[in-house]
């Protein structure tokens, strides 16, 4: 069943066209990576998806329910989710605060069952010995990482992460792809993933999109992305304009 | 919870202490530093935890205190009653500016507000047989409670006490709710504060409108102590001086709220030998504070405290054999 459907998606800022007739399709607990170039239009989508900007044309169905006009914090409280590439938590609020915010977003839970839920969902992210620190005590893995909790907390039904792995070392990455396999297997939540680590992008996605300036140049399976011709020219390939691997 | 009833507590009990040491002059002051505190701890709400820089909070005590003031002196209504109206007219009349007002960000939504405040004075001042104008409205009937009146600087200081204890218990529980940390997320990242479901707008007319419900409580208290009301009590200077209070204090904080008010209601009048150089001084004292002191007093006691050894584990270890 599709959860998420965004159907010929485009964005203007002025004489750039960041988003051209962009299809996105996901289905329930599917794991789908996005990937271009920086300046592809990436983070756009996910900005024209959750509401933060408006599309110039196109449609997002979320849940079988149009949402294409509607406010960020409704399409959020029908399932949606979402993480920052350059990471945004409650800065004078403690990690416990940040994640029962994200808890919230259901009406009619008391503060206990709040606050419960919240430190269950840290644990699962192994995070609970951070849960009375301030924001500021956290090393930025640990940062991007409690972002996630607090997005986790709000039980998305589909989670769009904006490079999670970015400014991670290699420990803090393979625990971050152990830890989101977990997340997904168990809640049946549908991830979709923006990622510049490839290997990270091979070994998690089922299904991979592939921008370029604002285009979809290609979609598949991780294998027949890998040797896409277009990918390979645009992306993947040695001497292609790619620069921000 | 046993800390804020502890707070409430504490309160009532230096409050009542001093009510009954001090002279009849200083009443009045600490009289005037109830009122300023619970319309502090309101302003903490738009200011504190959402960050709506407001200068137009003494325009909503200032409605509170005239709707009470026209209904008691022309309709002939008891001030219990006319504080009804007076308080929730004033909260919905919030709640339908801040809609349209509050898209307004930072300095913008500050030079709003303060041009809200300078129309509430025009308006007060020349709607004159509503108003009476810059002549005021004199003769507001006191409060009384079971035929008793609390007519007396003391008796009024013991009201405006459990007025201000009871407020500051309920903005505490506020605070720690499930709005009071949606408030602080917005303040902090408003962005990020949708992406986990909160309604920003709907965050910022609440704490806006409840703003003015606090203002509108002070405003009541005001018209029914002094008696009289007239514009000049709620010109935009007034909205600036809450703001100092609250920033003096230690903005988030209801603590610091009571502790700025009741600071800056008294400077004044310790520091009356300066004569015209008041000013002069408040300002560079205000300076002082945000730059050296930005958490305000309550900064200065956190300071410390994580200075200090924590009470309980000092205790632990004396009692080690
Ligand atoms: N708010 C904006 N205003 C104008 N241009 C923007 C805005 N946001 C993004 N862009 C432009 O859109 C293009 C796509 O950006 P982005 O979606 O951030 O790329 P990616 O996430 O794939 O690296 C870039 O050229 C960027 O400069
Ligand atoms: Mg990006």
């Amino acid at each position: 069943m599709t959860i998420l459907d965004a159907r010929g998606i485009s964005k203007r800022y002025g004489g750039l066209l960041a988003l051209a007739d962009v299809d996105l399709s996901v289905a329930e607990s599917e794991f789908v990576a996005l990937i271009g170039p920086n300046g592809a239009g990436k983070s756009t989508l996910l900005n024209v998806l959750t509401g933060l900007t408006p599309p110039t044309s196109g449609t997002i169905t979320l849940n079988a329910r149009n949402v294409t006009r509607s406010a960020t914090h409704s399409r959020i409280r029908a399932g949606l989710g979402r993480t920052f590439q350059h990471g945004r938590l409650f800065e004078r609020l403690s990690v416990l605060e940040n994640v029962m915010v994200g808890a919230a977003n259901r009406p009619g839970r008391s503060d206990t069952a709040l606050r419960k839920a919240a430190l269950d969902t840290l644990g699962l992210m192994g995070l609970e010995r951070f849960a009375h620190q301030p924001i500021s005590a956290l090393t930025y893995g640990n940062r991007r990482m409690v972002e996630l909790t607090r997005a986790l907390a709000g039980q998305p039904r589909i989670l769009l992460l904006d490079e999670p792995g970015a400014g991670l070392n290699s420990g803090e990455v393979e625990d971050l792809m152990t830890r989101l396999r977990a997340i997904r297997a168990e809640h049946r939540l549908a991830i979709v993933l923006i990622e510049h680590n490839m290997g990270m992008v091979m070994r998690l996605a089922e299904r991979i999109v592939v921008l370029n300036f604002g285009s979809k140049i290609a979609e598949g399976t991780p294998t027949a992305i890998q040797a896409d011709p277009a990918v390979l020219d645009a992306y993947l390939g040695a001497g292609s304009s790619y620069a921000g691997v | 919870m046993a800390l804020r009833l502890l707070g409430l507590v504490g309160l009532l009990v230096v409050g009542f202490a001093l009510s009954l040491s001090v002279s009849e002059y200083a009443l009045r002051l600490l009289n005037l530093a109830a009122i300023a505190g619970i319309s502090v701890i309101g302003l903490n709400f738009a200011f504190g935890y959402v960050g709506l820089i407001s200068l137009g909070h003494a325009a909503f005590m200032g409605l509170g205190a005239y709707i009470l003031a026209i209904l008691t002196t022309q309709a002939g209504w008891s001030p219990w009653l006319a504080s009804v109206p007076a308080i929730l007219g004033t909260g919905l009349c919030a709640a339908a500016i801040g809609f349209p007002l509050l898209r307004l960000k930072g300095h913008y939504l500050a030079l709003a507000t303060l041009g809200l405040n300078v129309s509430f004075v025009i308006v007060a001042a020349n709607w004159i047989e509503l108003t009476g104008g810059t002549n005021g409205i004199a003769k507001i009937p006191g409060l009384s409670i079971a035929g008793y009146a609390l007519s007396g600087e003391q008796p009024f200081l013991w009201f405006a006490l459990v007025i201000l204890a009871c407020l500051g218990f309920v903005a505490s529980l506020i605070q720690s709710s499930r709005h009071g940390r949606a408030m602080m997320a917005v303040r902090d990242d408003e962005t990020a504060a949708a992406m986990t479901g909160i309604n920003v707008t709907a965050i910022k007319v609440a704490a806006f409108a409840l703003s003015a419900l606090y203002a509108a409580v002070a405003g009541c208290l005001f018209a029914t102590h002094v008696n009289f009301v007239s514009p000049d009590d709620f010109g935009f200077a007034q909205s600036i001086t809450f703001l100092s209070m609250l920033i003096v204090g230690g903005e988030g904080t209801i603590v610091g709220a009571i502790l700025g008010a009741t600071l800056l209601t008294f400077l004044p009048e310790w520091l009356r030998v300066l004569g015209d150089s008041y000013l002069a001084f408040f300002g560079l004292m205000m300076l002082g504070i945000l730059i050296f002191l930005p958490t305000g007093i309550i900064g200065l006691f956190d300071r410390w405290r994580r200075r200090a050894p924590a009470p309980e584990t000092a205790a632990a270890e004396v009692a080690q054999p």
